[in-house]
């Protein structure tokens, strides 16, 4: 089914993104620097599903932006298949957090946009690709819809299909199904589960949510607070295809423990540094000790 | 809320209920605006005879139908209306032709905006009806300084609905813009153009409502035609009634043309309609 479409044809062997000690320090209004990124390295190796993991505000957003090519890390490099990442290129596509599909154009139009503007092959050809597409994407009907006409899950998933029409190298989605409700997010979950495993795109995702990183990655880079850096590396040793029972192996279990664990010494390490009261240390460690 | 109740309500009515309650709950809204004015114009004349201080000078309704019939026969008042009208496209034209170019280079290229905004600010809070005798100096004819008013009164708002709307396109469009290989000609017709459209409407909008300001403010000052110097002569030949009509058959004027430009958006943006 995939063999049909273009984003299927290449790989194997293509798109691996190495992050080589990389920093990033921002100033904040009182002009003074703030480190948010501390010498982060870990890769997404091709035709693996890597998750990045860590609360919020720790500045994973800031690394797939570097990823993306919006700007540059202040120290280090970043590698995709062994060249040195300089600005953005549609080997590198992002999914973002809200829908950045643009409001202007119908559906069709925004997954035809682009191969148009890199003109590679005729319009009608584009036009049918995309068609096909969306008719794979479960959109056919609503192609000719604005973006704000859809649901929150049409449009994450018209987004998926602008990005993958392309035929990236790299899959970058950064915290994609934030705002969905858990329903939809779950469906969507699966569906680009599906996906991944048809196409084996190497993709990055970004989440804070740590059973959603389980059940879609085959690796968990978990970043720490701030400055951050990556804490830990975890293998999912759940097999693929993927299923939703995975959800209560102890393989999975098991993988969730070894994750929290990391991700609750550095909220208790944010909240000693913040000097919080050590009763709600102590909750905190009624509830992950287990 | 109301639309959605007066549908259910139609939609029961419609099986059973008598067609004049049918027609007043199809056009509920039409009818009772007009029943305010209707009732409106009702206590204006019948207030009249009361002797109420403001209102003795003024001419009643009735003055005005009958003043306004009497204009609507004349070639004078039809020549007002095209004159103005033709003022009113000329003048809110140019604004847009020159206004939303200028708002785009002067919003994209950092040199120029530096070099065009300082310039903009000192001239921009100058109300165009202080511009009138400069106007009139400067350009040959009455019919040019009168464009020109209008022109100016649109330009600034134009300029800065333009300037506005680029500069606060969201980054995350020309980002994921870029990364599908966007030129910089894409970016500018694709993504900052469209993402900008909302924004120049509004201008728009605005800018044509002080445009019939403008004209009617110019044209009774350096006018010879024109339903702003129709007002004004109506004025010094002691005709209040008709002078009422002049100021109707503006705001009537504003209001359709407002419609209008509403209307043109609406064609410009079409993803941003709601339901």
């Amino acid at each position: 089914m995939m063999s049909d479409l273009t984003f299927a044809q290449h790989k194997h062997g293509a798109g691996e993104i190495i992050v080589e000690d990389i920093s990033y320090s921002i100033r904040d209004r009182s002009g003074r620097l703030v480190e948010l990124i501390a010498r982060c390295s870990f890769r997404a190796e091709r035709g693996l599903f890597t998750a990045v993991v860590g609360p919020s505000g720790c500045g994973k957003t800031t690394i797939m932006n570097m990823i993306a090519g919006y700007h540059a890390p202040d120290q280090g490099k970043i590698f995709l298949d062994g060249v040195q990442v300089k600005g953005a290129s549609w080997e590198r596509l992002m999914v973002f957090q809200e829908t950045a599909l643009f409001p202007w154009m119908t559906t069709l139009e925004n997954v035809v946009y682009g191969p148009m503007v890199r003109a590679e092959k005729p319009l009608p050809q584009i036009r049918q690709e995309a068609a096909a597409l969306l008719q794979k994407f479960g959109l056919a009907e609503f192609k000719d819809r604005y973006p704000n006409e859809l649901s929150g899950g049409m449009q994450r998933r018209g987004e998926l299909a602008r990005v993958l029409i392309n035929d990236p190298l790299v899959l970058l989605m950064d915290e994609p199904f934030r705002g969905l409700d858990s329903m939809t997010r779950q469906l969507m979950q699966q569906y680009l589960v599906s996906l991944f495993e048809e196409a084996r795109t190497t993709t990055l995702f970004v989440t804070s949510e740590i059973d959603e990183a389980i059940f879609l990655a085959d690796r968990l880079v978990i970043l720490s607070g701030s400055p951050a850096t990556v804490a830990s590396v975890i293998e999912v040793p759940l097999p693929r295809p993927r299923t939703l029972d995975m959800l209560s192996t102890p393989d999975y279990a098991h993988a969730k423990t070894e994750a929290l664990e990391i991700l609750y010494a550095e909220a208790v390490a944010a909240f000693a540094g913040g000097g919080v009261v050590s009763d709600l240390k102590e909750s905190f460690e009624k509830i992950y000790a287990s | 809320m109301a639309v959605d109740l007066a549908n259910i309500e139609r939609a029961e009515v419609s099986s059973t209920g008598s067609p004049v309650i049918k027609i007043f709950l199809r056009h509920g809204s039409f009818i009772v605006s007009l029943l305010t004015i209707l009732t409106l114009g009702l206590a204006w004349e019948f207030a009249k005879p009361l002797g109420i201080p403001g209102l003795l000078r003024v001419p009643s309704p009735s003055t005005i139908v009958t003043a306004s019939a009497e204009l609507l026969h004349s070639p004078t008042f039809w020549q007002a209306c095209y004159k103005s009208t033709l003022r009113i496209i000329a003048g809110f034209s140019l604004a847009q032709i020159v206004g939303i170019p200028l708002g785009f280079v002067m919003a994209t290229n950092r040199t120029i905006f530096n070099s065009a905004f300082p310039v903009a600010e000192t001239l921009r809070p100058i109300p165009p009806v202080a511009w009138i005798p400069i106007s009139i100096i400067f350009w040959p004819t009455r019919e040019e300084s009168t464009v020109f008013i209008v022109f100016l009164g649109a330009f600034w708002i134009v300029l800065l609905n333009t300037i506005g709307g680029v500069s606060t396109v969201d980054k995350v469009y020309s980002r994921a813009a870029l990364s599908l290989g966007s030129n910089r000609w894409h970016m500018l017709r694709y993504i900052i153009f469209p993402a900008a459209m909302p924004s120049i409407v509004t201008g728009m909008v605005i800018s044509m409502g002080i445009c019939w300001e403008m004209v009617v403010a110019a044209e009774m000052i350096a006018g010879d035609t024109g339903l702003g110097y129709l007002l004004w002569q109506s004025f010094e030949i002691n005709a209040t009634a008709q002078v009422l009509v002049c100021m109707f058959a503006i705001g009537l004027a504003g209001f359709l043309s407002s419609a209008a430009i509403r209307k043109l958006g609406d064609l410009l943006t079409p993803w941003s309609k709601k339901d």
